[in-house]
């Protein structure tokens, strides 16, 4: 295998927490890595939550001192705002092609002042917090964003739509707003290639007995860890829509598993998480979850979940849940384990939907010649469940873009990627070291 | 050579300049004792600030440097490159934040300078106090250790060598291959597990750079990471076989839960109760029967057993349950089977297809309070169904899908290696999240069953994982760089009362019983503080963070 190598670099695709422990891995054993990350940051999804299960530690700052890392690390060429276009070659001798936009905002002037924010005068939602806050044309996505550079929105910005509009510019202090950067197309030669682009979340809209969208008051997982987020849109208080502090919240599990066709791994116990987020802000709230089979695999989670139920959390097992609004109250009907029709009211839901693969997934995997198992994700070895290993030597896939899974086994994943990569290289030993 | 302390601070543009009065900064700071210059920059971390800064350094021949600027995870490193690239130790200087802490947090001007001056005033008389600290480099053996020579060990030690590394594999039993050799298939795709297992030995056994012991245990574990000294005792031989390794894989597995600890389910008690294990051995003997020889024509799989008593579950025995519906409806067409459970636990993406493809061949009777006993030489299993209500069931055979659980000797093997044992007694990783394959000892990682109940291809990867960590660190002709600000314990002061060695976190101080003092392998020391916060008679310090250190920068910061 390799014999051919030319090539010893490693593209990494997408900056979350595989592709970065998978970076500073390979860069540690000497490795000069490519990162290449289609958002303006670092961290990927576990930056949107404030607290991690099951020993609730505060996620920010687990993974800041590892995106720290990453940012000073001179053996990681980190690309963001970029994408693969094109790859060709296989195994040691790929050539990929990557188009990074420009950010217009320069990485090494600028010294995340925000100065820029207050002048610009568009306003927008803020994709990064699900649309419950507003951000500028020129932005971060949230307070202690990594690199705290903030980027510009080109379709946006009144300057890119040939107004004369340079507020920004005009603000900054260290002439690091660069309205000339242009898009630059980069060719790489690597040996191996690890895919880390991590996952989608099922749209709620699509099961709309649950209401979503429809009614007020009911949240997906991920506005509900933005609402509790200490850096989200109401720095960590939770508010009904109305301005009012819930008394009562139901949390639904197993959203879209039945239209995915799989148990997404980590629902039961971010569900679970969410006890602790809504008690710990509002202490006497009455909570009821909603399940069918409690997944709580592993040594420490039976434990986390007897704490949480302590607490006086109502657990119900129910089939058909649906939810309606009636007059002010939010109404859950559901269908209890004797059958028995039932209902419950509760001022806010809580939708735990599914992991899903990202939606250019199927454009990526074409993009690397790779295959997809039935459900999207990227497909491991025969059937084997976790391999890393992908339909094409030297493509490897680590955390939640081959399946649904815990922070744990994504970095697991993204470790065992690299150990694949230099264990199919022969190092070259010297001298007679370890004979 | 006489002390020559240069304060630099930056304006970082309009940050700090628009909220701390930096001429006043500079005045109060510039009678201090041993100040030989004092300056302001407009931004010192932009390449000309960093060129100032060095030429400063080499024009007034400073012997130490204080910056007072912004956060130091954000510069801290860059003006230590400074400092290095001007020749002075850069533990010879001080950040000082009077961005994020005085400029950003108020609105008031002189509230902010007041605090930029205390903070710049108590970096200048900690400075005073720093000692050049040097960075060392340690040669490293790249040969591993694997304990253990099941799936975990074997793909652990396959990955290593594919890489030239030389692998010592311990195994406890007469032969390798572990727990799998007992099963006829992997679940979810139904492969042959000899396939798997078989191919893998035999690649093992084909590779001159591993070396197998067989019927052996690791008897002791001495040194650091890059360097472990480890003896192994061979059965019927007197002497042990001592080899270095640079790195320890443990790869010890689990065993499966008593169900004799759980006397409601009737296990050594009625023949044709058996546990899991005893099913996957007959069913791989390629006969299911029961013990007077007859086919079972109706089977009971209980779930969750042991999980109680044990307080977490398992992860795979409901699926081990479905591939047992599999065996049973594959070798006895017409057989009955029954799954007594409470909550299926099918996590990830290709567990609930393999449900679905199963469930049409059994019975899911969700139940509780599951007792069986015997009736006309029949298995009675009476229980409670989901809404409460009582029932029973009359079958040939019942199968226990007992918990998993660590082996008998793993605290043994804990207390040799200087392991920690977490939650259900399985070995502890470093981080629940980043770490799941290190543990708090460096260069000793644990992967498989050992640390968590798990799945064999969960198992295979993280064993490709410590492959992964063990081939970036431990590189040939590469030497390791231990931390730098480390514990160190004073051999006058100290009194020999062993309280560091109860809260070091990573086993890295001995004591050294002729002095009666106790001593840190600084080689391998992590510093976080423990033991500098727990000694009673002030020998054990942190280097960098030494008593001094902090004394004078507290004096300083609230006089």
């Amino acid at each position: 295998m390799g014999e051919k190598k030319q090539h010893t670099d490693v593209l990494v695709i997408g900056a979350g927490i595989a592709g970065i422990e998978a970076s500073l891995l390979l860069s540690k054993s000497g490795r000069r890595v490519h990162l290449v990350e289609k958002t303006s940051y670092t961290g990927g999804s576990v930056i949107k939550f404030e607290e991690v299960f099951s020993n609730m530690e505060c996620s920010t700052c687990m993974v800041s001192p590892v995106q720290q890392e990453l940012l000073q690390d001179k053996n990681i060429n980190l690309l963001m705002l970029a994408e693969v276009e094109e790859v060709k070659g296989s195994l040691g001798n790929f050539t990929v092609k990557i188009r990074k936009k420009a950010r217009y905002v320069d990485l090494q002037n600028c010294i995340g002042c925000n100065a820029c924010f207050d002048p610009c005068p568009v306003s927008l939602k803020n994709e990064f917090e699900e649309g419950l806050s507003e951000r500028k044309a020129i932005y971060v996505p949230c307070a202690g964003a990594l690199p705290n550079v903030p980027m510009i929105d080109t379709e946006h910005c009144l300057h890119f739509k040939g107004k004369s509009c340079n507020a920004c510019q005009e603000a900054c202090a260290f002439e690091a707003i660069d309205f000339k950067q242009k898009d630059e197309s980069i060719e790489l030669g690597v040996e191996a290639i690890i895919v880390a682009t991590g996952y989608d979340i099922f749209d709620s809209k699509k099961t709309p007995k649950y209401g979503y969208g429809k009614i007020d008051d009911v949240y997906t997982a991920m506005e509900f860890e933005r609402l509790y987020a200490s850096n989200g849109p109401t720095e960590g208080q939770i508010f009904l829509k109305n301005g009012k502090t819930p008394k009562s919240a139901a949390i639904i599990h197993c959203v879209g598993r039945d239209e995915k066709g799989y148990c997404s791994a980590v629902c039961c116990l971010y569900s679970l998480k969410f006890n602790h987020y809504l008690k710990s802000k509002i202490p006497e709230i009455k909570i009821s979850e909603f399940y069918t089979d409690l997944c709580i695999p592993g040594k420490s989670h039976q434990k986390f979940y007897e704490k949480m139920k302590e607490t006086g959390t109502q657990m119900i097992r129910a089939n058909v849940v649906e939810v309606t609004k009636s007059g002010k109250e939010i109404t859950v009907n559901y269908k209890d384990e004797n059958g028995k029709k039932s209902n419950l009211l509760v001022d806010m839901v809580i939708l735990a939907p599914a992991i899903e693969p990202k939606s250019d997934a199927s454009e990526l995997a074409k993009i690397l010649g790779v295959s997809l198992d039935e459900y999207g994700f990227f497909k491991g070895e025969n059937q084997d469940v976790f391999s890393v290993v992908t339909s094409k030597p030297g493509i490897f896939a680590a955390g939640c873009c081959q399946g649904p899974k815990n922070i744990q086994n994504s970095v697991s994943q993204a470790n065992a990627a690299v150990g694949k990569i230099l264990s199919a290289t022969k190092t070259k030993m010297e001298g007679d070291i370890t004979a | 050579m006489t002390m020559k302390i240069g304060v630099y601070i930056c304006e970082c543009g309009p940050n700090i300049s628009e909220k701390v009065d930096i001429d006043k900064v500079i005045d109060a700071v510039s009678s201090m004792s041993d100040v030989a210059v004092v300056d302001r920059y407009k931004l010192l971390c932009s390449s000309d600030g960093k060129k100032f800064l060095e030429e400063e350094i080499k024009k007034h021949g400073l012997t130490h440097l204080v910056v007072s600027a912004c956060s130091p995870k954000q510069h801290e490193k860059t003006f230590m490159e400074v400092c290095e690239n001007a020749g002075i130790n850069p533990y010879l200087f001080q950040i000082v934040n009077i961005r994020e802490q005085c400029a950003w947090i108020t609105e008031d001007k002189d509230e902010a300078t007041e605090k930029a001056i205390r903070l710049t005033k108590a970096a200048i008389r900690r400075v005073r106090y720093h000692a050049p600290l040097e960075k060392k480099e340690i040669e490293c053996n790249t040969d591993v250790l694997v304990i253990g020579g099941g799936i975990a060990g074997i793909e652990a030690s396959l990955q290593l060598v594919s890489a030239n590394r030389k692998v010592y594999l311990v195994e406890k039993t007469q032969s390798i291959g572990g727990l799998l050799t007992n099963f006829e298939k992997t679940f979810p795709d139904m492969q042959p597990s000899s396939a798997l297992i078989n191919q893998k030995i035999q690649s093992l056994n084909n590779n001159e750079n591993i070396k197998v012991f067989t019927d052996s245990e690791v008897e002791e574990v001495l040194g650091f990471f890059g360097n472990f000294e480890i003896k192994v005792k061979k059965k019927a031989e007197e002497e042990p076989i001592e080899f270095d390794v640079g790195a320890v894989v443990v790869a010890t597995g689990s065993n499966i839960f008593d169900p004799k600890k759980t006397p409601q389910y009737g296990y050594g008690k009625f023949d044709n109760v058996i546990n899991s294990l005893e099913f996957e051995k007959m069913n791989l003997s390629g006969k299911i029967s029961l013990k007077n020889g007859k086919i079972p024509k109706s089977v009971a799989i209980i779930h969750c057993v042991g999980r109680n008593e044990k307080k977490y579950c398992s992860e795979i025995c409901c699926m081990y349950s479905l591939k047992f519906v599999r065996y049973l409806t594959n070798k006895i067409p017409d057989v009955k089977v029954s799954n007594f459970y409470s909550d299926l636990c099918l996590p990830g993406k290709s567990y609930q297809k393999f449900y679905e493809q199963t469930k049409g061949n059994t019975d899911f009777v969700r139940s509780m309070d599951v007792k069986i006993t015997e009736k006309d030489g029949k298995l009675n299993i009476e229980y409670k169904d989901e809404t409460g209500k009582k029932s029973d069931l009359s079958v040939d055979m019942v199968i226990l899908s007992s918990a998993i659980e660590p082996t008998s000797d793993a605290s043994k093997l804990a207390e040799i290696i200087g392991m920690s044992q977490g939650d259900g007694g399985f070995f502890a990783e470093e981080h629940e999240k980043l770490g799941p394959v290190s543990t708090s000892t460096e260069g000793v990682y644990v992967v498989g069953s050992s640390q968590d109940p798990k799945s064999i291809s969960e198992t295979m990867v993280q064993s490709e994982a410590a492959a992964g960590e063990i081939l970036s660190s431990l590189v040939p002709g590469k030497k390791i760089e231990p931390e730098v600000k480390v514990s160190h314990i004073s051999e006058s002061l100290c009194t020999g009362c062993k309280t560091c060695l109860s809260v070091c976190s990573y086993g890295v101080i001995t004591f050294n019983e002729e002095k009666k003092i106790s001593v840190v392998n600084e080689a391998i020391c992590r510093g976080c503080g423990n033991c500098a916060a727990a000694c009673p008679s002030g020998a054990a310090t942190i280097k960098h963070f030494t008593f001094d250190q902090i004394y004078q920068e507290l004096m300083e910061a609230v006089k």
